[in-house]
């Protein structure tokens, strides 16, 4: 059967914060407005325990926030569909084609807010483990690891993050980072403080070893050279993250780390198709960069429907 | 009975049954984080270290939130 065609001045793709304040914005201008998300309506965040660094918020999880953002862009008209994976994208037309597994949708404007996707461990083994012993959700899956031994791979303010909140589970927690750490002082100072933590800067870890599940791990030290074997139950991968931007790649200028070329204005080489939030090339990626992002890209989303519609 | 193997607070296990309930598919809710049986139950299903664990007969059963092969599983 035809998959059935269904006009919508704004499809916006993505949900996380950029995506659903765009929806927010769109929603409040009267736009006919779909978000398609086919993972966590909330992105990145979805995952995060407490969010420090909005405005507003002492401390908000991160599914509070976005649960408050996602009601607000709905109270609007926003719709937003979790179930429905886009298949294909043709945007040099107009109206542009996104083709999902059960819809065609013809959109006058399409704001991409895709995000990013965390990056997998690098080894072998890496499939062996995965979800036995090897995880990417804390969330999901730390509570696994009552009174276990867990690592965290990582130095950012995730991995820190990350680390800090699975305590609550471990026995003994290590954090294993390549280089030296990149999460802002507060979040360092809180697991240097953690008397559950043990920190391994400059070691990367090199294999996994277990039989059915995950059991040991050999480190290196990357400043004396030497190798250790290492008991861990679990490790949580927070190595950094990959721009979701495959679905784009053929239409859109993408940089260098696979991300979509827009100036703070989120246009990008189509008119009508906008970049917001970290899926767009740009030197900081926070919370509140990707709020303005949906914002921006909503508003003169709006004067290019206006435009194209002949309003003025 | 589908019965899904889950917690309160995990993400991919609220959107799996927010699936189920848009498909009209009823399901006994066996909370892993609450009811050490349930547990235990789950570990014995998939081996694996994560949730959700969704199964009806408690022989096959899709791990996390996979679409095609939820739909595949309950035959929606």
């Amino acid at each position: 059967m035809a998959k059935e065609k269904v006009h919508k001045d704004v499809v916006i793709v993505g949900a996380g914060m950029a995506g659903l304040t765009a929806a927010l914005y769109c929603g409040r201008m009267n736009l006919d407005t779909l978000v398609l998300e086919n993972a966590l309506v909330g992105g990145q965040i979805a995952n995060a325990v407490g969010i420090e660094n909005f405005p507003g918020f002492i401390s908000v999880s991160g599914s509070d926030l976005i649960s408050t953002v996602q009601q607000q862009a709905e109270n609007f008209g926003a719709v937003i569909d979790e179930f429905d994976s886009i298949e294909k994208v043709t945007l040099k037309e107009n109206p542009k084609i996104i083709e999902t597994e059960g819809k065609i949708y013809l959109a006058d404007v399409v704001i991409i807010a895709s995000g990013m996707n965390r990056r997998k461990l690098p080894l072998p083994e890496e499939k062996k483990f995965a979800g036995r012993g090897v995880h990417y959700c804390e969330l999901c899956d730390g509570h696994m690891y009552q009174n276990k031994i867990i690592a965290v791979m990582g130095g950012g303010n995730a991995a820190l993050d990350a680390a800090n909140f699975l305590t609550k589970y471990a026995e003994k927690l290590y954090i294993i980072h390549r280089s030296e750490f990149r999460a802002d002082e507060v979040t360092q100072n809180r697991v240097k403080k953690n008397p559950k933590i043990e920190i391994f800067l400059q070691t990367e870890i090199k294999k996994l070893f277990g039989d059915k599940k995950l059991e040991s791990v050999e480190i290196l030290d990357k400043k004396s050279g030497e190798t250790k074997n290492l008991q861990v139950d679990g490790i949580f991968v927070n190595i950094g993250v990959v721009p979701n931007t495959e679905l784009f790649k053929d239409e859109l200028n993408l940089s260098q780390s696979g991300r979509i070329i827009a100036g703070e204005d989120c246009k990008t080489n189509i008119a009508g198709v906008f970049a917001a939030g970290d899926v767009r090339e740009k030197e900081i990626r926070q919370l509140t960069t990707a709020a303005a992002d949906g914002t921006a890209a909503a508003l003169l989303a709006e004067k290019y429907l206006s435009k194209l519609k002949g309003d003025f | 009975m589908v019965k899904v193997y889950s917690f309160e607070s995990c993400p991919w296990c609220n959107k799996l049954k927010k699936y189920l309930t848009s498909r009209g598919v009823e399901y006994e809710v066996r909370d892993i984080e609450l009811d050490e049986e349930a547990a235990k139950e789950c570990q014995k299903i998939s081996g694996d270290l994560t949730v959700p664990v969704t199964t009806v007969d408690g022989k096959n059963y899709v791990l996390g939130f996979d679409k095609a092969k939820i739909d595949a599983l309950l035959g929606i």
